[in-house]
């Protein structure tokens, strides 16, 4: 058995998985970014892809429309809660680790507004950004990002959501927020904590 | 979960993880601290661009202390750089042995004290000689890997973990290039030895010729093009050895020459100063003369 063949269907179990939590969210004339269900009912993405909006259209995979309300945000680590009508979709497992330099990582999001496209590269670094309270994990990673990825996910070879993709600098970097931040944002928040790992 | 992914990911984690050991933070210029690999105990191979002075240059290793560093040498012809530790504290680099294009590799970073920095590509190219600014390099390896700001005088790690070669966006704006293990560890020890590289010299001019038939089937191999020879410095190598105007160059200690890059890339190492076999084309026919290659000042 050659590699392809081997790792086709690694790929295939990989992209499934993925799918199945993935929301693309408009916000009004501002075009479409990416979000992830991170809870029954409820949609993770970043707080400068819902803007100044209370209200957005959240399509999931199967392509049924919501209207998300928005619930909670903290626009200094960029991250925004939606919440949708619940409907018992998979949400996606968080890791609970921070990810090593050199790991594979893939993006999953909405580039240019296409759908579902996968990006494939390794992880930089983890830094550490001051913001005006307090210092913030970012995922640094070589993937080459475009608009509509933001509010995806980013993800380690078992496809588990290690950050939210965030900002995309001149083409070569792009920075994630980490998991570990999500997971105090949602804490805040009032989801339960069941979904990380 | 276990995969292949899986697998490969944590594969090419602990190939940085090993790699970065030997990969240290050079401060040695003004603004942005640039990236080393120790290739001995006490001594640190760099991008020479990246040393802007020759004292006072800190280098912080893996494990975060920092240890001064004196200039041993530089080369600006291939763009490296040997600092000398003050003590003996880094961890050497294994080099990668077995190149081929198409290779996953990481090319690895220390630009400041947060740890290393690390991106994905393949070997896209293998090549050489080619002409740089200020010189030449007998060999290069070219990557898609993105060289971060300080990534220059860093790694290009195989999936084991060892240096294929140190990069370097030196050679000019968008020429960034690897400079193979092999030869910056050879380059690396000439410069910790002497300071500097010598370079050869013959004192001829040359133009690049097709080799006529005839004399192409007495020189009885592949090679279509040759130097011919258009000036020769009165009392130089050349002089001496008995080359004349009119002769084609052909071959230099053995290996054709086809071009200026490989009479260029041929004429360092041990080569210089000593008396090397020149085959030249005389009136169509081959001939071999011995010349002792001149130090170039």
């Amino acid at each position: 058995m050659n590699l392809s063949d081997r790792f086709a269907p690694a790929l295939d179990e990989l992209l499934g998985k993925i799918c199945q939590f993935m929301a693309v969210i408009y916000s009004g004339r501002h075009g479409a970014g990416a979000g992830i269900l991170a809870g029954d009912g409820l949609v993770l993405t970043n707080a400068h892809v819902v803007r100044h909006n209370r209200i957005l259209r959240v399509v999931l995979d199967d392509d049924r429309e919501y209207d998300g309300k928005l619930i909670a945000q903290n626009p200094e680590i960029d991250l925004a809660l939606l919440r949708i009508p619940k409907n018992g979709y998979h949400t996606a497992m968080f890791s609970g680790n921070l990810p090593r330099p050199g790991e594979i990582v893939f993006a999953f999001g909405h580039p240019w507004g296409m759908r579902n496209i996968l990006t494939a590269g390794v992880l930089s670094s983890v830094a550490l950004a001051k913001t005006l309270k307090r210092s913030v994990a970012l995922l640094r990673s070589d993937l080459q990002l475009a608009p509509g990825n933001s509010g995806g996910p980013l993800l380690n070879a078992a496809g588990e959501v290690i950050g939210l993709n965030a900002m995309i600098f001149g083409g070569d970097q792009s920075v994630a927020i980490a998991s570990t931040e999500i997971r105090a944002f949602l804490h805040n928040a009032g989801v339960p904590q069941e979904i990380f790992l | 979960m276990s995969n292949l992914l899986v697998e490969l990911s944590t594969a090419m984690a602990d190939a940085a993880e090993k790699a970065s050991l030997s990969t240290v933070m050079v401060d040695a210029r003004r603004r942005m601290s640039a990236s080393g690999i120790a290739f001995a105990g006490d001594l640190i191979l760099t991008a020479h661009h990246v040393v802007e002075r020759d004292e006072g240059i800190k280098i912080t290793l893996a494990d975060g202390s920092e240890v001064a560093a004196s200039l041993a040498g530089r080369d600006p012809g291939s763009d490296l750089a040997v600092l000398k530790l003050e003590r003996a504290a880094a961890d050497p680099a294994e080099a990668a042995v077995g190149v081929k294009i198409g290779q996953l590799v990481l090319a690895l970073g220390r630009p400041s004290r947060d740890g290393f920095e690390a991106s994905l590509g393949v070997i896209s190219a293998v090549g050489g000689p080619v002409r740089t600014p200020h010189g030449s390099l007998e060999k290069y390896i070219r990557t898609d890997a993105i060289l971060y700001p300080g990534f220059s005088g860093g790694p290009l790690v195989n999936a084991e973990g060892k240096v294929a070669g140190l990069n370097t966006s030196g050679f000019g704006p968008g020429a960034v290039l690897t400079i193979p293990a092999e030869i910056a560890w050879k380059i690396g020890a000439q410069l910790a030895e002497h300071g500097s590289i010598t370079r050869g010299y013959l004192g001829i001019r040359s133009q690049p010729v097709e080799i006529p038939p005839a004399a192409l089937k007495t020189l009885a191999r592949e090679q279509k093009v040759g130097l011919l020879i258009i000036s020769v410095e009165s009392g130089s190598p050349a002089d001496v050895g008995g080359l004349i105007v009119g002769d084609i160059l052909v071959g230099f200690d053995g290996q054709p020459v086809a071009d200026h890059e490989d009479l260029f890339a041929r004429l360092t190492g041990d080569v210089v100063g000593k008396s090397t076999a020149v085959e030249v084309l005389r009136g169509g026919q081959p001939s071999v003369l011995q010349v002792k290659t001149g130090v170039r000042r």
